[in-house]
């Protein structure tokens, strides 16, 4: 199928189009024919009163629950679901049952790819069942085709694991992704230690149980050489943290969930288990300073974090309720609400150029001649999240119901597309 | 004012200062009514009332259900050991079965914060909170502040040192709120292994030698060591604890003032408090037993009259 986007401004700051406003034809074989003023062209046209593209959209942390949980999401809807959300690739969470662990789980994972608009590339464990005590065969898994090793939702407590696993991934370029969460601080806690956890009653999960992990990790990193991401870091001090390492030439990255970017603890005063997640909520000014690491590239990019749950793992008492929110078609409307009217394009850049250069990927830019792989958004248009419009399994999200300012119309890769055909309320 | 500002008790927090001044003048009356040779009213008799019991407790329990009978309401009572909960059941699944059988309210005592605020988004009987883990215990505050009331002229500038486990305390923070909103001055005092790392931002003042407290305050609500509820060790060992933080006659006997005693029961006796403190003359722990029973009535009463007027 041939498109043509009608003045789309590009925002792709490789392209010689960037910011600027163009047509743009994509043939039926997938690639960009032609940039400039097209008039008349035989293919489907895309219009909106502020359509905006990009390069497509990388997500570095997802849970499509499969296998094991496929009754919360499973794999080929969670492909459905991340390019309604205007993604073309994701890296899921090994934190499936069984753990993805083995080359074959590694296969299992890329199934799909090269059928569908979103590609899937698999994150293996780093430790059997991501207990953190033996290693998994991570060689084995990323010649199947893992470039990340990560516990996903499991940080890699123990040090000598993490010393070990820096030095061995050492041979590939494999990247490492912790999780910084110091497992003893955050025990029997379930949100953020502050005045709100203590208005609630609640045991709160101390900033301090992240930031002494990265702390610990750089450290470590120092010794072992190599290099290491992030995942979800989401106070004010990891971000200070991290932005003094670089700036020392740490080898080290990291990400935030763009939930965070938007919401802070202040929203569990009536104990609303769609807010209960890991990392916690925090503070408006952890939120601040996390806006701050975005726009000023201290963290490199925005993730979905999106973790499915079904009710009866969320319709509970706060302390019983599992951690997650859906949040893959969230992701841009909270976006447009962090900046705010501001700089989007240092945003977008963090769904675009930033996952893919923390993994060592060329990012598809949107050129004449180029492959397509794009994503199709307005800032300026609203739709609202309910009903069929929420494409995922799960509906542990409290955004749905309500009409979101930020609308992703589409996403291209190559012959392949998900055009969004939003329903009114 | 003649109605509370609320559907459910479910914390001090959501109440206002009319609704805690209105509590206490309806408390009043019905501790009149409860010292009469006939101690019951028909307020309720069209009113069911199930008492709902996820946690152990003697005295709460009693205390409510004192109240409702007094009250002319139809009792359910049911506690965890004998619920379905253990077979897997929820807790909306549980209030539900039991609402099915057309029960007006519910009295709820459950270990997780928030239960009683969850089960409010949920259903649509009057919700009294009779203790959610660790976060609130409305109707202990309630009594509490009534029964400081009944001793002390005015709440404005008055000092009340609560000293003990803060941090697994439900009763503190429900004090605290309570206590603040009536105007009075607010210290909690205990190890600071046992003291919320930011409860000071709820106005309160934080102070770790017990002597000092009760140097500062007028009133000191002596806590309960919370064992059952230290999921992780906070201190060595309950003899250390008493050592240094129990409180004996003769340290009362120190102070240049008399001042107020009071706990809520049960007492670790020897641990917090030495008999010679928990039966003495500044203690009026028994009056706050006494009191429980009218302020869950002004609650029960009060609440029923917000239900039959919608």
């Amino acid at each position: 199928m041939s498109f043509l986007l009608k003045s789309a401004t590009i925002v792709d700051q490789h392209s010689t189009h960037h910011l600027s406003k163009k047509d743009i034809l994509i043939n039926d074989q997938g690639i960009i024919e032609k940039i400039g003023s097209i008039q008349k062209a035989d293919a489907e046209v895309i219009r909106s009163d502020n359509l905006t593209v990009s390069p497509g959209w990388f997500d570095l942390r997802a849970n499509f629950c499969d296998p094991g949980y496929e009754y919360k999401e499973d794999l080929f809807n969670g492909l459905k679901l991340a390019a309604a959300s205007g993604f073309t690739a994701v890296v899921p969470v090994p934190n499936t049952k069984p753990v993805i662990q083995n080359k074959n789980d590694i296969n299992y994972l890329q199934r799909f790819n090269g059928q569908q608009t979103v590609k899937v590339y698999p994150s293996g464990a780093v430790t059997i069942d991501c207990k953190g005590s033996d290693l998994t065969e991570m060689l084995d898994m990323y010649h199947a085709g893992a470039l990340v090793f990560t516990d996903g939702h499991m940080p890699i407590w123990n040090t000598d694991i993490l010393v070990k696993t820096l030095m061995y991934l050492q041979k590939t370029g494999g990247l490492l992704i912790n999780r910084p969460e110091d497992k003893r601080l955050t025990a029997f806690a379930s949100m953020h230690e502050g005045e709100q956890s203590t208005v609630l009653g609640m045991k709160g999960m101390p900033s301090l149980s992240e930031e002494i992990m990265i702390i610990r990790d750089l450290n470590l990193l120092n010794y072992a050489g190599g290099r290491i991401h992030f995942s979800t870091i989401s106070t004010e001090k990891a971000v200070k943290i991290i932005k003094k390492a670089k700036k020392k030439g740490a080898k080290v990255s990291c990400d935030v969930a763009a939930y965070q970017l938007v919401f802070d603890d202040s929203l569990l005063h009536d104990y609303d288990t769609n807010y209960k997640v890991n990392p916690p909520l925090r503070e408006k000014s952890d939120q601040r300073n996390l806006i701050k690491g975005v726009k000023e590239g201290t963290i490199n990019a925005i993730v979905s974090a999106h973790e499915p749950q079904d009710e009866e793992c969320k319709k509970l008492e706060f302390d019983l309720a599992d951690y997650g929110m859906l949040s893959l078609q969230t992701v841009f409307p909270n976006i447009v609400t962090a900046s705010d009217g501001n700089d989007l394009e240092l945003f977008i850049d963090k769904l675009t150029y930033g996952p893919r250069t923390v993994l060592g990927l060329e990012t598809p830019t949107i050129e004449t001649g180029n492959r397509a792989e794009i994503t199709a958004f307005d800032p300026d248009d609203t739709w609202w999240y309910g009903g069929a419009n929420n494409l995922s399994k799960s509906h542990n999200s409290p955004q749905l119901g309500q009409e979101l300012k930020g609308k992703v119309i589409g996403a291209i890769n190559g012959t392949h597309h998900h055009i969004n055909h939003f329903v009114k309320p | 004012m003649s109605e509370l500002s609320v559907n459910h008790l479910l914390g001090i927090k959501n109440l206002t200062y009319d609704d805690l001044q209105l509590i206490f003048e309806i408390a009043d009356q019905f501790k009149e009514v409860i010292n009469r040779p006939i101690k019951k009213v028909p307020s309720l008799r069209d009113i069911t009332i199930a008492n709902v019991f996820f946690e152990n407790s003697t005295r709460t329990r009693l205390s409510f259900e004192l109240a409702e009978k007094r009250l002319s309401a139809d009792v359910i009572n049911f506690s965890s050991s004998s619920s379905s909960v253990k077979k897997g059941e929820t807790l909306l699944d549980t209030v539900n079965n039991i609402l099915a059988m057309k029960v007006d309210m519910i009295v709820m005592r459950h270990p997780s914060p928030g239960a009683p605020h969850f089960l409010a988004k949920h259903i649509k009987a009057n919700i009294v909170n009779a203790g959610d883990g660790t976060h609130e215990h409305p109707t202990q505050a309630l009594l509490d502040t009534f029964s400081i009331r009944s001793k002390h002229t005015s709440f404005e500038g008055l000092k009340v040192a609560i000293i003990g486990d803060i941090l697994h305390s439900r009763v503190a923070i429900s004090n605290i709120f309570a206590l603040k909103k009536l105007g009075a001055e607010v210290m909690v005092c205990g190890p600071n292994t046992l003291i919320p790392k930011f409860i000071h931002t709820l106005g309160v003042q934080v102070e770790l030698d017990v002597m000092k407290a009760l140097q500062w305050c007028d009133v000191a609500n002596v806590l309960r060591i919370q064992l059952e509820r230290q999921q992780i060790k906070y201190f060595p060992s309950t003899r250390e604890y008493s050592l240094y933080y129990g409180i004996n006659k003769a340290m009362l006997d120190s102070l240049d003032k008399e001042i107020t005693i009071m706990h809520p029961g049960p007492i670790n006796r020897g641990v917090e408090l030495a008999s010679d403190v928990a039966d003495s003359d500044h203690s009026i722990i028994l009056d706050q037993v006494e009191n429980g029973v009218a302020i869950r009535m002004a609650v029960l009463y009060l609440l029923a009259s917000v239900r039959s007027n919608q």
